[in-house]
C-alpha cells in the first residue's frame, strides 16, 4: 500500500474532521471525490476505460479469448483478472513491490465476481462443452490517491460494458464438432449485460466513524477498512462479497452499519454509473470514439 | 494525422484475435493533372491533356476512375493502347491484388508504363478521400463508396483548378472524371451523388475511333442466351464445397481432360492411389483442363472403366440450341463408352460438383468458320484438344479467319454448351511458319521473349580477351589434341573430347566441357534469366537459347581454333577401358577441330589417316565400345524412338525432306564418355555435397506400366521380363521376327513408353537407393556436359568448381530448399520443351503433306476400339486410321449403314472384317494425305490400302489418289456406292 507520511498532529485534524462530518477536503462521510471516466479509448482492446477519482488513476482493458469451458461448468464462460501496479504510481511498487497489493485487489475482484448471480456467465459461452469466451481484464493503476478497490471495480465495470465480442456463428461439422465463423463486418458485435456485475465500496472506519471514498491520508489514519461488494438485481442491492483490510478489529454493531453504509453506497453509485455510460454510448453511436484522454 | 483500421481474424488455433493498424492519412499527396496548380506535385504529370479521346458519350475531355470490376474483367482492353489518362485508385489497385494476382501482374505492367498515362492515386491515404468503414457496410460496399468519394473528390478539385479566369478566357473545354463500372448497385449511387459514370461496355462502344475494341470485351452474358435451358448441373457454393471437402464427402483434386476422348476426363486426388474418372458431359460439368476441382464418388456399382474410343467433337455452331439430335448422339457415345466398361477393369468413377480454382489461361486456336454470314458470334477452336471449344463475339471474323488467334476464357454460365470467351489478340496467318511456332512457344509456357537489356548488361563486354591471370589460374591444355564432334550445322558445341597414350602404356581420356559457369555469375540477372528458362527448345529450323546467343554461340562454344574456357574431366584408363584415375580441373583448351559425326566417321574409317587426331578418334572409338558392351552387360535399356530430321528450306522454312534421324558409331563414342562423364561427376559431387548435390534418377517404372507392352508382346508369342533393367534388356533382345524387321524397334518404341520420366532431385531429399538411373542401369547419374544448353549443368559445374576449390561458394549453392525449386521448375521446362518440340515435328509433318499424297509401308502399333494406331517408320509418324467411319457421319443413323463392319475382340485385341484380321505389329500400308477441306484445321489423314477391304480401303491406283480435290474420306466411299 502506497504510504503516506503524516504527523500525529494531522491525524488528529483528520480524525476530528470525520467526527464533525467535515473532511479536509470539505466532504461529509458519505461524499465521494469527483470522477473522470472515459471509455474505449485503447483502440488495441476489445473494451477499455480510465476511471480517475481524484488523484487515484486507473486504465482497464479486456482482452478475449476462445477456450474450452471447465468441465464442471460447460454453460459458463471465463473471466480473469490481472492488477499491475505500475511503478509509476508509486516508487514503493518498482520491481515486485505492487504485488501484495495486486494479489489482494485480484482477490477482493474475483471473490465479488464469484457468484453466477454476480455475474452471468453464461453470456459468455459460445458452445456449451466446447467453446466458451474467456475475457482477460487487465487493470493497470497509474497512480494511487486512496480508494483504489472502488476505483478498480467502477473501472473495471465500465471497462466491461464498452467490449465488443465479435459475432460468431457456428457450423455444424462431423461427429458434432463444430467450427465458429466470425462476422467479417467490425461493427457487428455483441456487448455483455453490465447489470448485476458487482462494485466495491471500501468503508473505512477511522476513529468511531465510518466513511467511503478515504484519500490516501485518511486512509492512513483509519485502522481497518471494509470492503463490501454489491450487486444490484431487480433494482435492489445484493451483497456478493465483503473482506476487511487493515489491522484492526470490528465490532459486530459497526460491522452491521458498515454493511448498510456499503449497500447504500453502492446502490447510488452504480445508478449513477450506468446513467453515465447510456449517456456516453448515446453520444459516441457505435463509431470508435475520439479520445480525449492521456491516451489521445 | 493518423486514424485506425480495426478487423478481427482467426488464428489457425482457433482463437480470434482483434487486429488494429494505425492508418495514416497525408496532406501532400498530389492529384497528377498538369491542370492542377494546388496540389504538391513531385513527380512528372501523369494525367495530361495530350490524350484526348473521341468518345460519343462524354464529349468533353475527361479522366477515368476503373471499378475494380472494370481491371479484372476487361484487362485485356486496359492493355491495348487505347485508353489514355486513367486514375488508379489504391483501393480499387489493392482489391485486384486480392482477387486475382495474375491479372495484377499484368494492371501492373500498364501502370508503370509512362506512356499510357496511368496514374496511381493513393485515395486510402489521403486526408479527404479516405472512408472509413461504417457500420452497417460490408467490405465491398466500403471500397465502392471510397471509388465514389475518391472520383467526386477529383471531380471537384478539377472543377476548381479550372474555374480560373484565364483557364475560362483559354475556351477549352473543362476536363471532368467519369467512373466506370459494371457493378449496378454502385452505379446507381454514383448516379444519385451526381458522379459522371458508364459501365465498360457502353464506354468501350462509344470509342469512335476504335471500332475493334469491342472485341476485347469481356463476355459475361451473351445476349438472347438467357433464356436457354440448362445444359448442366449447378456447382455447389464455395461453402459447400468448403464444408463438403473438409468432411470428407467431397474429394479435391486437379482436372485433367483425355486428348482422346472429349467426354472423358480424370480427376489426380492426393492419398488416392487410382485417378478418378469422369465420364459424360454432365458429370464433367464445365470443368476444363487444369482446374482444380470437387469430385462426388459414385457408388461402387456405377463405376465404369476408361473406354478405348477416340471421340472427337463434331461440327458445331455458334448459335446452337441444343439440339435432340446431338443429344441422342451423345447418349449414344456415352452408352458406347459405358458398355465397354461392363467387362473391362473397373475404376473409381465420380463426377465433378464444383470448381475450387479456376486454372483459366490464354488458348491458342482458330476461328471457326461460321454457318451463318455477318454473325459477330463465333466458335474458336482451341490448339490444344484437351480444351472445349469457346463462343466469342467478333466483329473481325473475316479478317481473323485464317489467323491464329488468342482467346481467353470469361465465364461458363449453365446454360451455355461452351464456356464464353473473348479475342485477345492474333499471332499471324495460319501455316505461317514463324506464327506456328509461336503458337508452340505459347501453348507450351516456354518463355520465348528477346533477352531484356538487365540481362544482357551481365554479358561480358567485347572484344573479349583472355587474361593472364586467367592462364594463370587454369590449366593449359593448348597443345593436346581436342577436337568436338556434333551434328552438323550445331553452333552451340558444349563438349570436346581427346585421348592420347601415355608413356605408361596407359591412356589419357578427357572431357572438356563448356566452362559456363564462368560467364555466368550467381545470382544475377542473366543466372535467374537462366534458371527461369531451365534449358534451350529446339524447334524444327529454330533454336529458343537459353542464354544469350553471344555465349550461347560464341564465347561459350568450343569451336574449332579458338581459345577457350573448358571444365574438364581427365581420366587416366588400361587399355580395357578401366579407371585408374580421375581429375577434374578448369582449363584454357584450343579445339583443333569441330567436326560432324560424318566426318569424323570418316576419319576413324580411313586407314591413311594416321595424324593425331585420327589416332585419338580411333582410341575414343575402341574405348568406347568396351563401355557400351560393359553398361549393357549391367542391364542398360536400349530404347527406341521414332526420330526424324526435316530438311528445311533455308528461306520459307517450310520442310522440304523428312528422313529419319541415322545413328553412326561416332554418335554412340561421343554418348559413351558424356555418360562416362557425368557418372564420374555425379559420383564425386555427391559425396563432395551429401545434401544439396543436383543429381539426376530415372525411377523404375511401376510393374503395371508395363502391362500393354507384356501384353502385345504376349499376342506375338514373346514373353517379355520386367523383373530387372537386365532381364527386360535381355528379352527384349530376343523379341526378334524373322519376316519382320521392324517388330524388335516396335517392341522398343512400346518398352520407351512404358517408362517413367527421368528427374532432377537434390542427393538430400532422397535416399540413396532412389538415386538409380533405371534406363541407364547406372547408380548415379547427373548432368554434367551441356551447360550451354541446360540450367541443370550449371548448377552441377558450380558445385563441382566449389568443390575442387575452382570457385568461390555461396549461400544459394547449398540452399537445398531453394535448389529443390530449381529443380521442379528445371523438370516442368525440360518437359515442355519435349512436348514442343514434338509438336514443332508434327507440325512439320503437316507442312510437309501438303498437297502430298504418298502411300507409305506402316505398322500397327496398337488396336482400339474403334481405330487403329499406324507407326509410319520412315517418317517417325504415328496417326490414326479410323475404322468405324463417324468421323465426318452426320449421325448415328447413317453410320450404321456403311456396310463395312469391323468387330473388335476384347481378348486378343484384334479387329476382323470379313476375312482380315489386324493384330497388333502387323504390316500394313497406309496413304497419307493432309485433310485440307477445313483450312483452318488441317489433320493429316490415314486411309487404308493394304490389305484391301472392299468399301473401306482406298484403291491402289494413283490416278484415284491424284484426285485433288479435298479427299475427305466420306467423299471418296460415296463415289464408291455410285
Amino acid at each position: 500500500m502506497a504510504y503516506v507520511a503524516l504527523s500525529d498532529a494531522e491525524k488528529t485534524f483528520i480524525l476530528h474532521g470525520v467526527e464533525e462530518d467535515f473532511r479536509c477536503d470539505g466532504r461529509s462521510r458519505r461524499d465521494y471525490r469527483p470522477m473522470e471516466l472515459e471509455t474505449g479509448l485503447v483502440s488495441n482492446a476489445s473494451g477499455s476505460a480510465r476511471l480517475r477519482l481524484a488523484n487515484t488513476d486507473i486504465l482497464v482493458g479486456v482482452k478475449t479469448e476462445i477456450e474450452v469451458p471447465d468441465p464442471l461448468t460447460p454453460e459458463f464462460g471465463k473471466l480473469e483478472f490481472f492488477v499491475d501496479c505500475s511503478a509509476n504510481a508509486t516508487p514503493e511498487f518498482e520491481g515486485r513491490g505492487g504485488s501484495d497489493l495486486a494479489q489482494e485487489l485480484v482477490l477482493s475482484l474475483q471473490n465479488a465476481y464469484e457468484s453466477p448471480l454476480a455475474f452471468d456467465y453464461r453470456t459468455l459461452c459460445l458452445i456449451p462443452g466446447q467453446q466458451c469466451w474467456k475475457l482477460y481484464i487487465d487493470i493497470l493503476i497509474l497512480e494511487c490517491g486512496g480508494n483504489l478497490h472502488d476505483a478498480v471495480s467502477l473501472a473495471a465495470k465500465a471497462a466491461l460494458f464498452n467490449t465488443k465480442l465479435p459475432r460468431v456463428t457456428a457450423t455444424l461439422l462431423d461427429a458434432g464438432i463444430t467450427d465458429l465463423i466470425i462476422s467479417d463486418n467490425p461493427y457487428d458485435c455483441t456487448r455483455i449485460g453490465i447489470d448485476t456485475v458487482p462494485l466495491l465500496v471500501t468503508v473505512c472506519k477511522i476513529g468511531d466513524f465510518c466513511l467511503v471514498d478515504p484519500s490516501a491520508e485518511e486512509e492512513v489514519c483509519s485502522t481497518v477498512s471494509m470492503v463490501v461488494s454489491v450487486s444490484m438485481r431487480n433494482g435492489e442491492a445484493f451483497l456478493s462479497g465483503t473482506h476487511l483490510t487493515g489491522g484492526g478489529a470490528m465490532h459486530r454493531d459497526t460491522m452491521r452499519n458498515c454493511l448498510q453504509l456499503g449497500l447504500s453506497i453502492g446502490e447510488h453509485l452504480d445508478t449513477l454509473l450506468a446513467k453515465m455510460l447510456r449517456q456516453e454510448q448515446e453520444r459516441v453511436g457505435p463509431k470508435r470514439p475520439k479520445t480525449v484522454g492521456f491516451l489521445k | 494525422m493518423q486514424t485506425l483500421r480495426e478487423f478481427t481474424r482467426k488464428t489457425k488455433r482457433g482463437n480470434i484475435l482483434k487486429i488494429v493498424r494505425e492508418h495514416y492519412l497525408r496532406d501532400d499527396i498530389g492529384c497528377g493533372s498538369d491542370l492542377c496548380q494546388q496540389c504538391f506535385q513531385n513527380e512528372v504529370y501523369q494525367l495530361t491533356s495530350q490524350h484526348e479521346i473521341q468518345c460519343s458519350l462524354f464529349k468533353f475531355p475527361h479522366y477515368i476512375v476503373l471499378d475494380t470490376n472494370v481491371v479484372l474483367d476487361q484487362i485485356d482492353v486496359l492493355e491495348e493502347d487505347v485508353l489514355h489518362n486513367v486514375i488508379v485508385l489504391t483501393t480499387v489497385l489493392n482489391e485486384v491484388k486480392h482477387k486475382s494476382s495474375s491479372i495484377y501482374k499484368r494492371f501492373n505492367e500498364l501502370v508503370h508504363d509512362r506512356t499510357r498515362n496511368f496514374y496511381v492515386f493513393v485515395n486510402e491515404h489521403h486526408k479527404d478521400t479516405y472512408a472509413d468503414r461504417e457500420p452497417d457496410e460490408t467490405a465491398n460496399d466500403r471500397n465502392d463508396r471510397a471509388i465514389r468519394v475518391a472520383t467526386k473528390w477529383y471531380d471537384d478539385h478539377l472543377q476548381a483548378s479550372q474555374s480560373s479566369k484565364e483557364f475560362e478566357h483559354s475556351g477549352r473545354a473543362a476536363t471532368r472524371v467519369i467512373l466506370l463500372t459494371d457493378d449496378a448497385g454502385n452505379r446507381a449511387k454514383a448516379e444519385a451523388e451526381g458522379i459522371l459514370v458508364a459501365s465498360a461496355s457502353e464506354y468501350v462502344k462509344s470509342l469512335d475511333d476504335f471500332p475493334l475494341l469491342v472485341d476485347k470485351l469481356s463476355r459475361n452474358t451473351f445476349e438472347n442466351e438467357k433464356k436457354g435451358l440448362p445444359q448442366y448441373p449447378a456447382h455447389l457454393s464455395m461453402k459447400e464445397l468448403l464444408e463438403g471437402l473438409r468432411n470428407k464427402k467431397l474429394l479435391q483434386g486437379a482436372f485433367q481432360a483425355s486428348r482422346e476422348n472429349y467426354l472423358e476426363g480424370s480427376v489426380n486426388v492426393e492419398d488416392y492411389e487410382k485417378e478418378i474418372l469422369i465420364q459424360g458431359r454432365e458429370s464433367l460439368n464445365r470443368a476444363v483442363d487444369g482446374d482444380l476441382v470437387a469430385v462426388e464418388l459414385l457408388p461402387e456399382n456405377e463405376w465404369s472403366a476408361p473406354s478405348e474410343i477416340v471421340l472427337e467433337e463434331k461440327n458445331v455452331y455458334a448459335d446452337d440450341v441444343p439440339s435432340e439430335e446431338r443429344a441422342a448422339d451423345e447418349k449414344d457415345m456415352l452408352k458406347q463408352v459405358q458398355t465397354a466398361a461392363a467387362s473391362a477393369e473397373r475404376t473409381p468413377t465420380g463426377r465433378i460438383v464444383g470448381i475450387v480454382r479456376r486454372k483459366w489461361r490464354q488458348y491458342c486456336g482458330i476461328l471457326q468458320p461460321s454457318l451463318v454470314e455477318d454473325t459477330n458470334r463465333h466458335i474458336f477452336v482451341p490448339a490444344d484438344r484437351k480444351i472445349p471449344r469457346i463462343r466469342i463475339e467478333t466483329r473481325q471474323a473475316a479478317m481473323l479467319q485464317n489467323q491464329r488467334i488468342i482467346v481467353t476464357i470469361d465465364t461458363w454460365p449453365r446454360n451455355s454448351r461452351y464456356p464464353h470467351g473473348h479475342f485477345v489478340r492474333s499471332l499471324g496467318p495460319l501455316g505461317n511458319m514463324a506464327t506456328e511456332n509461336e503458337v508452340i512457344l505459347l501453348e507450351h509456357d516456354v518463355p520465348h521473349c528477346k533477352f531484356s537489356e538487365e540481362v544482357l548488361s551481365f554479358l561480358p563486354k567485347l572484344p573479349w580477351i583472355i587474361t593472364e591471370e586467367d592462364y594463370a589460374k587454369r590449366v593449359d591444355l593448348r597443345d593436346l589434341y581436342i577436337c568436338s564432334v556434333d551434328p552438323p550445322g550445331c553452333t552451340d558445341i558444349d563438349d570436346a573430347l581427346h585421348c592420347r597414350e601415355l608413356p605408361n602404356g596407359n591412356l589419357e581420356v578427357g572431357v572438356h566441357i563448356a566452362d559456363v559457369s564462368h560467364f555466368i555469375r550467381p545470382g544475377n540477372a542473366l543466372d535467374k534469366e537462366a534458371s527461369a528458362r531451365g534449358t534451350t527448345v529446339y524447334l524444327v529450323g529454330k533454336r529458343i537459347d537459353m542464354v544469350p546467343e553471344l555465349l550461347s554461340s560464341n564465347l561459350c562454344s568450343l569451336v574449332g581454333g579458338v581459345e577457350r574456357f573448358a571444365f574438364s574431366c581427365v581420366w587416366e584408363v588400361d587399355q580395357e577401358a578401366n579407371i585408374l584415375a580421375k581429375r577434374f580441373h578448369k582449363s584454357v583448351i584450343k579445339s583443333k577441330k569441330a567436326m560432324t559425326y560424318e566426318e569424323a566417321q570418316v576419319i576413324i574409317d580411313d586407314p591413311m589417316q594416321q595424324n593425331e587426331i585420327a589416332k585419338s578418334l580411333r582410341h575414343l572409338n575402341r574405348l568406347a565400345k568396351i563401355l557400351k558392351k560393359r553398361r549393357m552387360d549391367n542391364g542398360a535399356l536400349v530404347l527406341a524412338s521414332p526420330e526424324i530430321r526435316f530438311q528445311v528450306d533455308s528461306e520459307t522454312h517450310e520442310p522440304l525432306e523428312v528422313e529419319a534421324k541415322q545413328m553412326r558409331e561416332t554418335n554412340s563414342m561421343v554418348e559413351e564418355f558424356m555418360l562416362l562423364a557425368n557418372i564420374t561427376v555425379a559420383d564425386h559431387i555427391a559425396s563432395e555435397f551429401s545434401e544439396c548435390a543436383v543429381l539426376r534418377r530415372h525411377p523404375r517404372p511401376p510393374p503395371t506400366k508395363f502391362d500393354p507392352l507384356v501384353k502385345a508382346a504376349r499376342y506375338q508369342g514373346y514373353q517379355v521380363d520386367i523383373e530387372s533393367g537386365l532381364e527386360l534388356s535381355h528379352s527384349l533382345d530376343k523379341c526378334v521376327k524373322e519376316d519382320n524387321p521392324y517388330f524388335n524397334t516396335m517392341i522398343r518404341i512400346l518398352t520407351t513408353r512404358c517408362m517413367m520420366q527421368a528427374v532432377y532431385f537434390i542427393s538430400g531429399s532422397l535416399q540413396k537407393e532412389e538415386f538409380f538411373h533405371y534406363g541407364l542401369a547406372a547408380p548415379i547419374y547427373t548432368h554434367f556436359t551441356s551447360p550451354i544448353r541446360r540450367y541443370s549443368d550449371i548448377m552441377v559445374h558450380r558445385l563441382l568448381a566449389a568443390s575442387i576449390g575452382a570457385d568461390s561458394t555461396y549461400a544459394e549453392l547449398l540452399d537445398r530448399k531453394a535448389n529443390e525449386e530449381i529443380c521442379h521448375n528445371l523438370n516442368y521446362r525440360h518437359k515442355m520443351a519435349q512436348y514442343a518440340g514434338r509438336a514443332s515435328v508434327a507440325l512439320n509433318t503437316h507442312l510437309f503433306f501438303r498437297g502430298k499424297e504418298e502411300d507409305e509401308e506402316g505398322y500397327v502399333l496398337f488396336v482400339r476400339k474403334n481405330a487403329l494406331q499406324v507407326l509410319i517408320p520412315k517418317y517417325g509418324l504415328e496417326g490414326t486410321l479410323y475404322l468405324k467411319s463417324d468421323k465426318d457421319g452426320k449421325s448415328g443413323l447413317e453410320r450404321t449403314k456403311s456396310e463395312v463392319v469391323f468387330t473388335f475382340n476384347e481378348e486378343d485385341y484384334t479387329q476382323r472384317c470379313g476375312n482380315v484380321v489386324f493384330h497388333s505389329f502387323d504390316p500394313v500400308t497406309v496413304r497419307l494425305s493432309l485433310d485440307s477441306s477445313n483450312v483452318q484445321h488441317e489433320k493429316l489423314v490415314f486411309r487404308l490400302v493394304k490389305p484391301y477391304i472392299k468399301g473401306f480401303s482406298v484403291e491402289l491406283n494413283t490416278e484415284d489418289a491424284a484426285d485433288a480435290a479435298p479427299p475427305s474420306k466420306k467423299t471418296k466411299k460415296d463415289k464408291k456406292k455410285k
